[in-house]
């Protein structure tokens, strides 16, 4: 698992430019031409790079996950810098109820979805995994799905509950 | 909470959601009969889920881009240290790009703050001042310059060179570069590297977001020496030397090897891309990013990507060719090279990227030939009718007829056969022609119309509307047919540059 860490790290800038090109073209509010997955990306390419050392990049699921993980990492690292920087160490909490704004997006603390799905985790770690590749490697449903090697009913199943599991705590930290 | 409970939770959350709204209540309540806490927790899951039924829907990046742009927002309006920030000019992976004022000299320049991936950790913060300097040393017309490295609160900031104008991200929006753009803009980009590599710095992320043309026209490579690994985390990846940097379409097969070496022919590769983009309005490996994957793996397979298509400037299509091979061997040596090639290139003048269409074409050429022969025809007659013109109008009319004629059919065949002979430099050839054609043939119908007058004076009057027609019809052709077909035959040129 480190070496695989490892190998997917000299292939994350890649995938960091990559979501920072996403997240330019959502700023912009622009339909990106062309919707590039990094998650995809960094397998295709890996799956290249390490096809001398046979077995070890055959799993999509595993690689995905890696990925999905790599991704949720930088946010968060990023986020939490942010938090710092801004507040002088105190967290930084914009959780606005979408209620109140009709049609308008919904911001999410990241840090505290973290940690919610630190917690998910322990009581159900299929879901949280399901969470971190959806939301963090933008992988579709039946991207999921195929990763995850269940059929994509399930993987809404898990969805739904997991999600209204992460909007409740979050609702529940915002108020706290 | 366990696992088991979460279980149970699940299982009646589920089974409630797919009951009518009107039952759903009544439901949860008999499933959950004597076990509040449980009650509780499924309403509380499906209130949740009926409030914010999207939740998450958007990937991460969508939910707060500007947190994965690493910008805390815009900088507009603020002091930082000596520099007043007025507006935000454009933004990329390497961070927001403002223009501000610099207080202490009076002027306004670019203002970049580096995200913090950049800085955070003390060794790359230190090879990215020692590349910011390299880079600020650098001097050339094509290479926007570098002013300072400031460092104000431990944030870290390139000043820079203010460069007013449009990407060629921006202009490849609009097609391909215009024939008469395209390869002056090539011979400055490889003019900045020869410049760049010279002092061995090179680029690494080479592409059309990168280079400018300004307003008036200069072509400026933004970012030398600057393109760096970034991460998000791992420190492993802080002390790889060479690590992944690049933008997946432009970057070299080398720049994805882990510990392979990056030097200019690296940037090479990408000016090929760069080159294939604007001559033919698309990337060479595909418009899709799956096929742009493909040809990547292809590459990393140890093949050179085949290209379905040859682009239309055959000198251009080898010189493409060769920068994006597979291994740096294989490619220009040096940018020095490679410039040497784009120069011999502009010189033979080879370049149609338009090439005149066909059909439309030969009415163009056939139209000069017409006209020669009809031009021709006016001293002819102006001969058969001297004697009834009077002497010795007659005589001088045709003598200043037949020189016109003979310069105006001169000036046309000579068109005529240089478009056959050289295409590619019709267009300035008839621009620069077509004035003085344009005078010969209006002062050949004057003297017809001259011609007529003196010929009606002695009671000739048909052979007098005979020349009115015919002077009519010349002028008919150079003001009506002449620049429609020269239009249809894309010679203008409000056609062929936009």
């Amino acid at each position: 698992m480190t070496d695989d860490r490892q190998s997917v790290n000299s292939l994350l800038p890649v995938v960091y430019q990559e979501l920072r090109r996403l997240a330019a073209n959502y700023l912009r509010r622009e339909r990106p031409g062309q919707t590039l997955q990094p998650t995809a990306l960094v397998h295709e390419a890996y799956m290249r790079l390490m096809k001398d050392k046979p077995g070890r990049w055959q799993n999509r699921a595993h690689f995905c996950a890696i990925a999905a993980h790599s991704m949720r990492q930088i946010l968060i690292e990023r986020a939490r810098a942010r938090g710092a920087q801004k507040r002088g160490g105190a967290r930084q909490r914009v959780t606005l109820d979408e209620r109140l704004m009709p049609g308008g997006e919904r911001s999410i603390d990241l840090l505290a979805l973290d940690e919610a799905l630190e917690r998910l985790a322990k009581i159900d770690p299929d879901q949280a995994r399901l969470v971190e590749l959806r939301f963090f490697g933008g992988l579709t449903v039946e991207e999921t799905a195929e990763a995850m090697e269940i059929s994509p009913a399930t993987v809404k199943r898990h969805w739904t509950v997991a999600s209204a599991w992460l909007a409740r705590e979050l609702e529940g930290n915002s108020q706290a | 909470m366990n696992k088991e409970r979460w279980r149970q939770v699940n299982e009646i959350f589920h089974t409630a959601l797919e009951q009518d709204t009107w039952a759903r209540e009544a439901y949860v309540q008999t499933a959950t009969a004597g076990d509040p806490e449980l009650r509780r927790e499924v309403q509380t899951l499906l209130a949740s889920h009926q409030n914010s039924p999207a939740f998450l829907d958007k990937p991460a990046w969508a939910v707060d881009p500007e947190l994965a742009l690493g910008d805390d927002g815009s900088l507009v309006g603020k002091h930082i240290g000596n520099y007043r920030i007025i507006e935000e000019i454009g933004r990329g992976g390497m961070g927001v790009v403002y223009a501000a004022e610099d207080e202490r000299l009076r002027r306004t320049v670019a203002f970049k703050a580096l995200p913090p991936e950049y800085t955070s950790d003390p060794g790359r913060r230190e090879r990215l001042i020692r590349e910011a300097r390299a880079a600020a040393a650098l001097s050339h017309p094509a290479i926007a310059t570098i002013f300072y490295l400031e460092e104000i609160n431990r944030e870290l900031y390139i000043i820079s060179e203010l460069v007013r104008g449009r990407t060629l991200r921006e202009e490849l929006r609009e097609g391909p570069l215009a024939p008469s753009h395209l390869l002056p803009a090539l011979i400055s980009i490889a003019e900045a590297l020869v410049a760049a590599h010279e002092r061995g710095i090179v680029h690494r992320d080479l592409k059309p977001e990168n280079i400018l043309r300004r307003d008036d026209g200069q072509i400026k490579v933004l970012d030398f020496g600057l393109a760096r690994p970034t991460t998000g985390s791992q420190t492993t990846l802080l002390t790889q030397e060479g690590a992944v940097l690049g933008t997946p379409g432009y970057m070299a097969p080398e720049q994805l090897t882990p510990g392979a070496e990056i030097d200019g022919r690296t940037d090479i590769f990408a000016f090929g891309v760069i080159a294939w983009e604007l001559a033919t309005g698309e990337h060479p490996f595909g418009t899709d990013a799956a096929s742009v994957i493909s040809k990547m793996v292809e590459m990393m397979e140890g093949k050179t990507p085949g290209l379905s298509r040859a682009l239309p400037l055959p000198g251009l299509d080898g010189i493409a060719r060769r920068c994006m091979r597979r291994t740096p061997a294989e490619r220009y040596p040096s940018a020095q090279a490679l410039l040497a090639d784009l120069r011999a290139l502009e010189g033979s003048r080879i370049s149609t990227p338009l090439p005149p269409r066909h059909d439309s074409f030969w009415w163009w050429q056939g139209h000069q030939i017409i006209v020669s022969i009809l031009n021709a025809s006016a001293p002819a007659t102006m001969w058969a009718a001297r004697n009834w013109a009077g002497r010795p109008v007659g005589p001088m009319l045709f003598l200043a007829s037949l020189a016109l004629a003979t310069i105006s059919v001169a000036l046309r065949l000579n068109l005529f056969f240089a478009s056959r002979v050289h295409p590619e430099t019709l267009m300035e050839h008839r621009t620069r022609v077509f004035p003085a054609i344009a005078v010969v043939d209006t002062l050949l119908a004057g003297s017809l119309l001259a011609d007529a007058v003196a010929l009606s004076k002695n009671d000739h009057d048909a052979i007098a509307a005979i020349f009115v027609a015919l002077a009519a019809v010349m002028l008919a052709s150079l003001s009506l047919i002449e620049p429609a077909t020269t239009a249809a035959a894309r010679l203008t040129r409000s056609r062929s540059i936009k």
